[in-house]
């Protein structure tokens, strides 16, 4: 099986995972384009780990299907993992192994030579390490270990589970520059995050879930560059109900003394004109640059029906959220 | 298949519980078997020597190299689910019937390893005692006859621990389940049942472990040592032994042992990682 060009990575179709009380992963559907550093983004529970496990084989789907490298029959998925590399949750090590030993037992699974096994651990800045038993490693060299064995075999698209995790920040500086090493080669990359920060600073795509829903979908730079109208009138209320009606808003706010909307064209002109034949007359306009953070605080928040309780410092509060999920 | 089972064998060799469960076993064993040798040196009316202490060695105790299997076999396959170690060798490329298959590989592989350890040990002093020079016939069909139906005893036990291995997938528990049922739970289930349905008892006769443990009985393959045993029984006045068909007892034991590998496989293959 070979890609054919064009051919998406993934692809998912309406993929779901129900369990007896919940539902992990509703119905979501999704493509990872060759080249892609796609970024899956969502707070805890959302279905991240789920949707990685579905896509690897070891979960099973109550519903819908996918494809890989362009194939979605049994064997296809077979022959597609090898060209995989991907850790799920947390690194899966022998714990009384070294860490040189895991990676032969991976190695042979992946009927690859000993000879890169030291490749990847130099990458990952284990080599000195590498005869130490896993057991006795700190989670950010586990994390390592386990971002040096995706590497291992060259794979062409690598998913990683939340790999950031348990990482100091230089770790994750590393991290981050390994991962944007391998985009720079031309790997496919789907990572799982729920830091903003790091799907911002390595991702060039992203997809953000919530409650087992894809809420919000597109390029990093899309995503960010949309500006948002910050507006101010007299009347609020009539502000806010007419925002809430034009045709261009992808969707609008009331946040404390002001009426934010994201446009779908931008236009800051039109939407005026638009809003003075309503007989609406603006004290203030201006386009507010967003973050990935303030996107996915709006996308999840209406997802949840909260947005109107965000008060104007949103983006204090923004960090607080966040902060509970870290 | 065989680079998941290469693997298996580098994961198994390393690891501490093989050399701990191989190291204790040898003792037991060699604490075992050097007592009948020495018990010998000291009393020349009831020497230890080959072909007749065979018996002796591949007695009852046999049963202990099938437990310390079991053990090590449920050791190595249900912690892979708590390491989420079977996870990822599935994530890296490894089908689940080559996951599956390479632990199957386990079960006959140690219960060899247990039942020809003992008998090493035990013919090695055995040995020490036995007169070769008068050409004593110290190894025959006899033995390799009953060295192959205690290897399917053996292959009946370690098979019942692969699959309450991968059904439970915690070595605790799962080391629990087996045991229980071992020492008392199939008469258990096999007293109950036959009180409430006597129709049933010619059925139940044939539960796993008392199929398995039909196959090893040492008299039963050589017919000098049956001899000596209802002489022995019939001076004692005790009830004479008696010579069983083992056909049955392989076919039964084979069928149980298709039955807890196919079932495991099916069980572990049905439900997510
Ligand atoms: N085996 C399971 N049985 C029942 N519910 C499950 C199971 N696995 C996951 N869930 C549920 O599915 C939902 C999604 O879980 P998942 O692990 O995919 O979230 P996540 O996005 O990876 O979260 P986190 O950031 O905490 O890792 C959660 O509500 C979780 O409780
Ligand atoms: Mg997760």
């Amino acid at each position: 099986m070979t890609s054919v060009p064009g051919t998406p990575i993934i692809q998912t179709f309406g993929l779901s995972k129900r369990y007896r009380k919940t539902t992990a992963v509703d119905e979501i559907s999704f493509r990872v384009e060759p080249g892609q550093v796609f970024g899956f983004l969502g707070p805890n529970g959302a279905g991240k780990t789920t949707t990685i496990g579905l896509l690897l084989g070891i979960i099973t789907p109550t519903g819908g299907r996918f494809e890989l490298f362009g194939g979605g029959s049994a064997s296809d998925l077979h022959a597609a993992r090898r060209r995989i590399g991907a850790t799920l949750e947390t690194p899966n090590f022998y714990p009384y192994l070294s860490g040189r030993d895991n990676l032969r037992i991976v190695a042979n699974v992946k009927r690859r030579d000993a000879a890169e096994i030291e490749r990847v651990l130099d990458l990952v800045g284990l080599g000195r390490r590498a005869k130490h038993k896993f057991k006795a490693y700190s989670l950010g060299m586990k994390q390592r270990l386990a971002l040096a064995a995706t590497m291992l075999g060259d794979p062409e698209l690598i998913i990683l589970d939340e790999p950031a995790n348990g990482l100091d920040p230089e770790g994750m500086r590393e991290i981050r520059e390994i991962i944007r090493g391998l985009g720079e080669r031309g790997k496919t990359i789907f990572l799982s995050s729920h830091l903003l920060s790091e799907v911002e600073r390595t991702c060039t795509h992203v997809a953000i879930i919530q409650n087992g829903r894809i809420i919000r979908q597109d390029s990093v730079a899309d995503v960010t560059s949309h500006g948002v109208a910050g507006l101010r009138s007299a009347d609020l209320e009539a502000l806010a109900a007419a925002v809430g009606e034009y045709p261009a808003a992808l969707w609008s706010d009331r946040r404390g003394d002001r009426v934010v909307a994201e446009l779908d064209d931008g236009d800051l002109a039109a939407l005026n004109a638009w809003l003075g034949a309503r007989g609406i007359h603006l004290s203030h306009m201006a386009l507010e640059a967003r973050s990935l953070e303030d996107v996915f605080m709006e996308a999840t928040g209406a997802a949840e029906g909260v947005s109107a309780e965000v008060g104007p410092g949103d983006a204090g509060s923004g960090s607080h959220q966040l902060g509970e999920v870290r | 298949m065989w680079a998941a089972f290469r693997s298996e064998m580098r994961k198994m060799w390393k690891r501490p519980a093989t050399w701990v469960t191989l190291g204790l076993f040898g003792l037991i064993t060699v604490a075992d078997l050097f007592g009948e040798y020495r018990r010998a040196r000291k009393d020349p009316d009831d020497p230890f020597f080959l072909p007749d202490a065979w018996s002796l060695i591949l007695g009852e105790e046999v049963m202990v190299g099938f437990i310390f299997a079991s053990v090590l076999v449920i050791l190595l396959v249900a912690a892979e689910f708590s390491w989420r170690t079977a996870r990822q060798n599935v994530i890296d490329g490894l089908s689940k019937t080559q996951w599956y298959w390479a632990k199957v590989l386990l079960v006959p592989l140690l219960s060899a390893l247990f039942l020809a350890l003992r008998a090493a040990i035990g013919g090695s002093f055995a040995l020490a005692g036995t007169d070769l020079a008068a050409g004593a016939q110290w190894f025959g069909a006899a033995q390799l006859a009953a060295l192959g139906g205690m290897f399917v005893t053996g292959l009946g036990f370690a098979s019942l621990a692969l699959f309450v291995a991968v059904a439970i997938r915690a070595s605790g528990p799962a080391m629990a389940v087996w045991f229980a049922w071992f020492a008392f739970g199939e008469r258990l289930v096999v007293g109950g049942l036959g009180a409430l349905f006597e129709g049933w008892r010619p059925i139940l006769k044939w539960a796993p472990i008392m199929t398995f443990n039909r196959l090893r009985d040492y008299i039963q393959y050589d017919s000098e040592a049956f001899r000596m045993a209802a002489e022995r029984a019939v001076e004692q006045e005790r009830p004479v032994p008696e010579l069983e068909a083992l056909g049955p007892a392989f076919a039964g034991s084979f069928l149980w042992i298709a039955a807890l590998l196919v079932f495991g496989w099916l069980w572990y293959r049905k439900r997510d990682l």
